[in-house]
């Protein structure tokens, strides 16, 4: 057999070894999905889910009723030493909660922020109070660290930022899937959902509707 | 003149950092031994006693060893012989990272928890664990601070901070914390600093590159950094010290909605105590922490009762025991919950654990070298004919009452507009505070005109 031929039956086949892997992290994610402990609430026309995970972890997500848009996601886990930690915002509005304790430091509302707001078909990140023009920004993908990064010419504006959907599938980034637009100093970034990624979601959403929901706000949390 | 100078003196600047008042063993500094351990006459406020302070220095090497657990050290020796500042000077020579926890033997008799949890969260205050947790920094240069102060003089002061990377720039609003701890350090424009988000400590790295040809007045030492690159905000792991029971309160605290209200830990279950040795010694197999035995210092070990020396017995034998160190001034006497009679009022078997330091009282000379000491420490000035009369009064009466009228004649002193205490003075003093010794003899003479005098009963036990 020819030597190269060889190297490329190799390379086929560590690339199908890829794609198993890929459909078996795809699979453990939504295993311990499916293994979380849920609970549901419909409150102010949003399905709010509550998942406790086997390693501590928990997570919350909202769903718009009417729409099934996903509004928020956010995640809490333990410190090591075991203190609860603080809700960390992965979709959704992320200013932060006011509170009466005097801060130490604050950024400033005047600052640009990010904030992820998906679509069904692609992730999209919003960075507000961005009031330079369009050809300041430039945003693309570093596979090798699995994050995207905006930057800005004028060296206003510096933003990484990874896509959990992706990690915890363990799908490639592809910058063939980013692109963005600008307009009333908001930068609009979009990311092509991949088709995994849109079938794992729909097929959650249709779990998540057979979980009973309570309406009532002050029942117990039975995760919890 | 004087009453001139009293006038035109410029009010004192206080500096905010030296918020510390004057306290008992606050002259105290270290051991004052030498690097062979071997005890200096007179060094970092501690006088004679070498004997005492020779022995407490082989103790400390062997708590910065940190190799043995559960060593019980027992300092006996007359009132006012310097039993606590030892202890003191073993605690001021450790160092920041090894805890250190003084309680007094009557501090654990508390009606919210019992005896023994008492003991158990001292015990466990006195163990560190040194680990790796991530916080949130913020590292950039800065660019510009802006204080506004209120108009009107009083107020909380707002302040904004700007701070860039090489790829970026942001805004911070500054709590009043933020701004005094920023013109503590005299941070500038220019300077490169970090600052931990959650505490707000705040460190400078050094001074940009880009300010190198600023014709500026500059010290020396003074550093030049690159400007960060990236983010301004970034995730990084600190090494830090918690101890065992700062580790017991996180994970037993009632969560949510109650903890807001139950701000006190009351008693920690032992179960939740099992879960972090076990935990603890999980991280420390596994290289992800370090564990610090420090010292707990129980001062009046003889208020202990014999639950608590039972319980101390036991505590001892754990290898996640600190160094246990306690200070008595009794003789033999009973010993608390119990009829038995026992020297410093401390079981036999307990005694047997433990390494006795004995101090002894102090010479002449001693006296006066400690006398010396707190007077710069409490800023008065004595003349020599004072000094002289001050320590026959300390050896006569006590040191602790010749220290107390250290600060009070100083204040005689200074009513009179004088600029040194003089003889007369200390006699001032003298006569209008009593001593101990003055003042059983003068309950002697006149206790029928005291109050409750009819009822002759028995001694009230004081032991």
């Amino acid at each position: 057999m020819l030597p190269w031929l060889h190297v490329s039956r190799q390379i086929i086949r560590s690339q199908r070894w890829f794609f198993k892997m890929a459909v078996i992290m795809l699979q453990s994610w939504s295993d311990s999905l499916k293994e979380a402990k849920k609970t549901a609430l419909l409150q102010d026309g949003k399905r709010k889910v509550h998942y406790l995970f086997s390693d501590g972890k928990e997570m919350v997500e909202e769903y718009d009723v009417k729409t099934d848009d996903l509004t928020v996601r956010k995640w809490r886990k333990k410190s090591t030493l075991g203190a609860q930690g603080p809700w960390e915002v992965e979709v959704g509005d992320t200013s932060p909660v006011l509170t009466s304790e005097p801060h130490v430091i604050m950024e400033s509302s005047s600052n640009p922020v990010l904030m992820r707001k998906d679509t069904k078909t692609s992730f999209q990140w919003r960075v507000r109070n961005l009031p330079y023009p369009k050809e300041v920004y430039s945003i693309s993908v570093e596979p090798e660290e699995r994050c995207c990064v905006i930057r800005t010419t004028n060296k206003k504006y510096y933003k990484k930022f990874s896509i959990p959907d992706l990690d915890r599938c363990r799908l490639p980034l592809e910058s063939s899937a980013l692109s963005f637009s600008h307009a009333n100093s908001t930068l609009i970034v979009s990311y092509q959902k991949p088709r995994e990624i849109v079938s794992l979601e729909q097929d959650l959403l249709r779990e998540l509707k057979k979980i009973k929901a309570t309406s009532e706000g002050d029942t117990d949390c039975r995760t919890q | 003149m004087a009453a001139q100078m009293a006038a035109t003196k410029v009010p004192e600047v206080r500096d905010i950092t030296r918020i510390e008042r004057i306290g008992a063993h606050s002259h105290i500094r270290g051991l004052g031994l030498d690097d062979a351990l071997e005890p200096r006459q007179v060094s970092q406020g501690m006088v004679g006693q070498l004997a005492s302070r020779r022995a407490a220095g082989l103790i400390l090497e062997m708590i910065k060893d940190g190799h043995i657990a559960g060593r019980a050290v027992l300092i006996a020796g007359q009132p006012g012989t310097g039993k606590t500042a030892i202890a003191m000077g073993i605690a001021q020579s450790l160092g920041q990272d090894t805890p250190f926890t003084a309680i007094a033997g009557s501090e654990i008799f508390s009606l919210e928890m019992s005896k023994t949890e008492a003991l158990s969260q001292a015990f466990r205050k006195a163990i560190g664990v040194r680990i790796k947790e991530e916080t949130e920094i913020i590292e950039g240069e800065v660019v510009e601070i802006q204080i506004d102060r209120p108009a009107t003089g009083t107020g909380a002061k707002v302040g904004k901070l700007t701070l860039k990377t090489t790829e970026m720039e942001t805004i911070y609003d500054l709590g009043s914390k933020m701004i005094e701890s920023l013109s503590k350090e005299r941070v500038q424009a220019g300077d490169v600093i970090t600052i931990d988000k959650a505490t707000g400590k705040i460190t400078k790295l050094g001074r940009s590159f880009t300010r190198a040809r600023d014709y500026d007045a500059m010290g020396a030492q003074t550093q030049f950094v690159q400007c960060p690159e990236g983010e301004l905000q970034k995730r990084k792991e600190v090494v830090h010290t918690v101890s065992l029971h700062e580790i017991d309160v996180i994970n037993s605290r009632t969560q949510g909605f109650l903890a807001l209200f139950s701000g006190d830990t009351g008693e920690i279950k032992s179960e939740v105590r099992e879960q972090i040795n076990a935990k603890v010694s999980e991280w420390r197999e596994e290289g992800k922490a370090e564990i610090i035995p420090g010292v707990l210092f129980i001062d009046e070990v003889h208020m202990l009762d014999i639950e608590c020396f039972s319980f101390l017995n036991r505590a001892l034998e754990s290898d996640l025991s600190p160094v246990l160190i306690m200070a008595t001034n009794r003789g033999i006497t009973r010993i608390r919950g119990t009829n038995y009679q026992s020297p410093h009022g401390i079981p036999i078997d307990m005694l047997d654990r433990l390494l006795i330091i004995a101090t002894s009282p102090y010479t002449e000379k001693e006296t006066r070298q400690i006398l010396k000491i707190r007077c710069e420490e409490e800023d008065v000035e004595l003349s020599e004919e004072a000094h002289t009369v001050l320590t026959r009064i300390g050896l006569e009466t006590s040191l602790r009452y010749a220290i107390q009228l250290i600060s009070t004649a100083g204040l005689v002193c200074r009513k009179r507009r004088g600029t040194e205490v003089q003889v007369e003075d200390i006699k001032r003093v003298y006569s209008l505070f009593l001593d101990e010794s003055r003042s059983s003899q003068y309950m002697k003479e006149y206790q029928d005109s005291f109050l409750f005098n009819e009822t002759q009963g028995t001694q009230m036990e004081t032991s």
